[in-house]
């Protein structure tokens, strides 16, 4: 019975079937006839080659003459030894001796023509001795006419013949009957051999095909199909391919004994010999699953589409829902505890009203200010008034005032705090007096918002003490305030038409007698500045200073104690730059011992009675603070 | 415009620089140009003041209108202002009503404060030593009450005349010495301050 095996999986199948019953692979392109039951059970001896073409390498080769021996060249030689060596029997492989003989009986052919000796170079001799050996040929007489190629090709005995017994007899006796094969019985190639045709040439194999008398299909196929099955079980599109190829012809390599063309070995190495026999493997689908459901059903080596993995299903639910254990709880309410309690304002402790510090403040409050109540009340003069002799700038700011011609417009600026009116009315007040003694035209301005109502108080309480008048002073002109600081200063020095142009009763002053004469700062006859800011006085005297001086208008100036200091130098300076000055309450008073308007009322004397606890409450708190420490100090070094 | 307006901002700020500061030198050829620019300025710090009254009226409504704690003092505040404002329109800056209320109100009030710093700061004084037992502490210590002896006479005392001298010499050296430093770094910062404005490198109004 003879099995045909399947090329895709490789089992065994009835011949009568056209497909693999296994895997459904078409057999009749590529399938393999398996060989009779002696023979397949020879193949699966250990002492032989699973593989069929394996089997037929062992068949018996023709004894070789000691003149083709000879006659192979050493690279030959030692490309034999190297693929015995490299071999994968190498422990099956006979002995150097027995290889040798088995290469003589190869190459020994009954009559060797002397063509073929001339010819015994590369492939070509190799051909040659093939054909001498009469390897394949069925006709010996006409094998001598052939062509070496044709010569190589390897008889493809039919089964059952004479030819096939014997080879399949001779795998099974091994080297001790090879001797015996008749040169005409078909040659069995060895291994090195057809790996030597294989890495060689293929036209050789090409040739030895065509070399076929009668190519019967199975056996066309079964050359390549050995050679594909000792690398890769070839695809079913190369087995097609080499069914569908017309044999050719035999006589034509008979009629043309030319030559084969003697390619070198760096141009058959570049040869795409792949697309001859591809080696890329072919995944073995023998083992895979069929799929028995979907459209692909019956395949094999497929990705099964079942249904049940394509079923919608609902998703799972999980649950959001925080595990918490009753310690993490705990702490959780901790910190939420923390945090709001971080939010509240936490409530300062309330200090006591009545503490050392408060205490001391009262007593010192009470200290200071009850003698000096007590001093105006009383109306106390025991103090010495200020001379004006000792007060630098009060002689020299009589005699400016004095200097004025009567009804002469003079600037007067109201630039101090109301806060420093106990300070500086005294001082004011008898310079206005004086002034209204002169009928002089008062142009009063102010760099201060509360200016213009402090100057418009105090000229009605100048004109209030003016003796041997009745009525209010109305020779002045209240122009307001001077927005802009010290340019609004330089723009009144330089244009106080353009700057202030209407009065506080919104009457144009500039257009009568004298104002319509005031072109500039410097047609008025004296500026006085009345101020308690030493850098409002300074600034006076850098913007409107220097034109007063080209004028030669006398710049008057009442300031407070604390500017007295600053201003002073500009007042002793040469040329001065302040031509009068009346500083603070002394300067105050000895101006008004001046003018002989002494109006003291127990100032004086509060005053220096405020000067004197002043002093004393000073040094009583500072002694008693030193020797606090230093009894604190002692105490902690006991 | 957004590259437009500061460039403009910064040639017209220059500009007046410069013609303001060749007024001084020049006052026949730029005094004019001058004071037409200072009138533009004192115009505008006249309405900054004005803004800066309504913008105080607005943060203390927004306070009554807030009802934080503390609103009674906006309140009053507003109220005081609304008051005087409507006396002073009506009786006029210098009328007797709007003289009142700033004899009444405001000259005690200014005066009240100078009266308590009076004696905070004598109580600092006296506390002073006794916080700060230094050898600074007592030379300021010591200086305070030089001058403080020297400004007055003491009571049934009489004025200590060598210590009127050492106020007066305390007054105008030392104390004028440290002030004149100070104005001439404040001077030499304004001149600074002035050129960076002129030549565009420092734009206080932006761009």
């Amino acid at each position: 019975m003879t099995d045909v095996i399947c090329p895709l999986c490789g089992k065994p199948n009835p011949p009568d079937l056209d497909e693999c019953m296994y895997c459904q692979a078409p057999l009749k392109t590529g399938g393999f006839i398996a060989p009779p039951e002696s023979e397949s059970e020879l193949s699966s001896s250990p002492s032989t080659s699973n593989k069929p073409g394996e089997a037929e390498q062992k068949a018996p080769e023709p004894s070789a003459s000691s003149d083709l021996e000879q006659s192979i060249p050493d690279w030959l030689k030692q490309t034999e030894a190297d693929f015995l060596d490299l071999s994968e029997v190498k422990p099956e492989e006979p002995s150097p001796a027995e290889l040798s003989g088995q290469f003589d009986s190869l190459l020994s052919p009954p009559s060797t023509p002397p063509s073929s000796k001339e010819n015994a170079i590369d492939d070509d001799w190799l051909a040659s001795l093939l054909d001498e050996a009469g390897v394949g040929k069925p006709e010996p007489p006409s094998l001598q006419e052939q062509a070496p190629e044709e010569a190589l090709k390897e008889p493809e005995p039919e089964p059952g013949s004479e030819m096939y017994e014997e080879g399949a007899n001779l795998a099974v006796e091994g080297s001790t009957e090879e001797e015996q094969l008749s040169p005409t019985q078909p040659a069995e190639k060895p291994d090195w051999l057809k790996n030597l045709e294989a890495s060689s040439t293929i036209k050789l194999e090409g040739d030895l095909f065509s070399g076929e008398p009668e190519p019967i299909e199975p056996a066309v196929n079964e050359i390549p199909e050995e050679k594909a099955q000792d690398q890769t079980p070839l695809p079913d599109w190369i087995a097609k391919t080499g069914s569908i190829e017309p044999p050719p012809s035999p006589q034509e390599p008979a009629e043309s004994p030319i030559a084969p063309a003697e390619l070198p070995n760096w141009l058959e190495a570049l040869r795409p010999t792949e697309t001859v026999s591809p080696s890329a493997p072919v995944e073995d689908l023998s083992g895979a699953d069929i799929v028995t459901a979907g459209p692909l059903v019956g395949l094999r080596g497929v990705i099964s589409a079942h249904p049940s993995a394509i079923r919608p299903q609902k998703p799972p639910t999980y649950s959001i829902k925080l595990r918490v254990t009753d310690e993490q709880q705990a702490r959780v309410e901790m910190m939420k505890e923390l945090l709001a309690n971080e939010e509240k304002p936490t409530p300062l402790a309330s200090r006591p009203i009545i503490t050392s510090r408060n205490i001391f403040r009262l007593i010192v409050a009470v200290v200071l200010l009850l003698p000096m109540v007590w001093m105006i009340i009383s109306g106390s003069q025991q103090a010495s008034t200020p001379q004006p002799g000792n007060i630098p700038g009060v002689v020299d700011f009589t005699q400016q005032i004095q200097k004025l011609p009567s009804g002469a417009p003079v600037l007067m600026a109201f630039d101090y705090e109301a806060g420093f009116s106990g300070e500086l009315n005294i001082a004011v007040t008898n310079v206005l007096i004086q002034l209204m003694n002169k009928s002089a035209y008062l142009t009063l301005v102010a760099t201060t918002p509360t200016g213009p109502a402090l100057a418009e108080s105090l000229i009605k309480n100048a004109s209030s003490s003016l003796v041997g008048t009745s009525g209010a002073y109305s020779n002045y002109a209240d122009l307001g305030y001077v927005p802009g600081g010290t340019m609004g200063l330089l723009g009144l020095a330089k244009s106080p038409r353009s700057i202030l142009p209407y009065s506080l009763e919104s009457d144009n002053v500039w257009e009568g007698a004298p104002l319509n004469a005031i072109a500039s700062i410097k047609d008025f006859s004296a500026v006085i500045v009345l101020t308690n800011d030493p850098d409002t006085a300074r600034i006076w005297i850098e913007q409107a200073g220097p034109l007063l001086q080209e004028a030669g208008t006398p710049l008057l100036m009442v300031t407070s104690s604390q500017a007295e200091p600053l201003i002073r130098p500009y007042f002793e300076a040469k040329p001065a730059q302040v031509q009068g000055l009346i500083a603070g309450l002394a300067g105050g008073l000895a101006y008004g011992r001046t003018v002989g308007n002494l109006q003291q009322n127990g100032i004086w004397d509060a005053f220096s009675v405020g000067v004197t606890v002043s002093f004393l409450i000073i040094l009583i708190g500072s002694i008693a603070g030193v020797v606090s420490k230093m009894l604190a100090a002692s105490k902690k070094e006991n | 415009m957004k590259k437009i307006l500061p460039i403009t901002n910064a040639i017209i700020a220059v500009i007046s620089g410069i013609f303001v500061l060749l007024g001084y030198f020049f006052p026949g050829v730029f005094g004019g140009i001058q004071s037409t620019l200072i009138g533009w300025a004192i115009i505008l710090a006249a309405f900054a003041l004005l803004l800066g009254i309504f913008n105080l009226a607005m943060v203390h409504w927004k306070k009554i209108a807030s009802s934080k704690s503390g609103n009674i003092n906006s309140m009053v505040l507003l109220i005081s202002l609304v008051v005087t404002i409507l006396i002073v329109s009506i009786n006029g800056p210098a009328g007797s009503w709007s003289l009142w209320v700033f004899n009444s109100f405001q000259v005690p009030v200014e005066v009240s404060l100078l009266a308590v710093l009076a004696v905070i700061l004598v109580y600092a004084g006296a506390r002073l030593l006794a916080h700060r037992p230094k050898w600074n502490t007592i030379l300021f210590l010591v200086t305070v009450l030089v001058v403080l002896l020297g400004s007055a006479p003491l009571f049934f005392i009489g004025e200590i005349t060598p210590l009127s001298i050492v106020r007066g010499w305390l007054t105008q050296v030392p104390a004028i010495a440290g002030a004149r430093g100070l104005l001439i770094g404040v001077a030499l910062g304004t001149v600074a301050t002035g050129l960076r404005i002129l030549i565009g490198a420092d734009r206080p109004y932006g761009g």
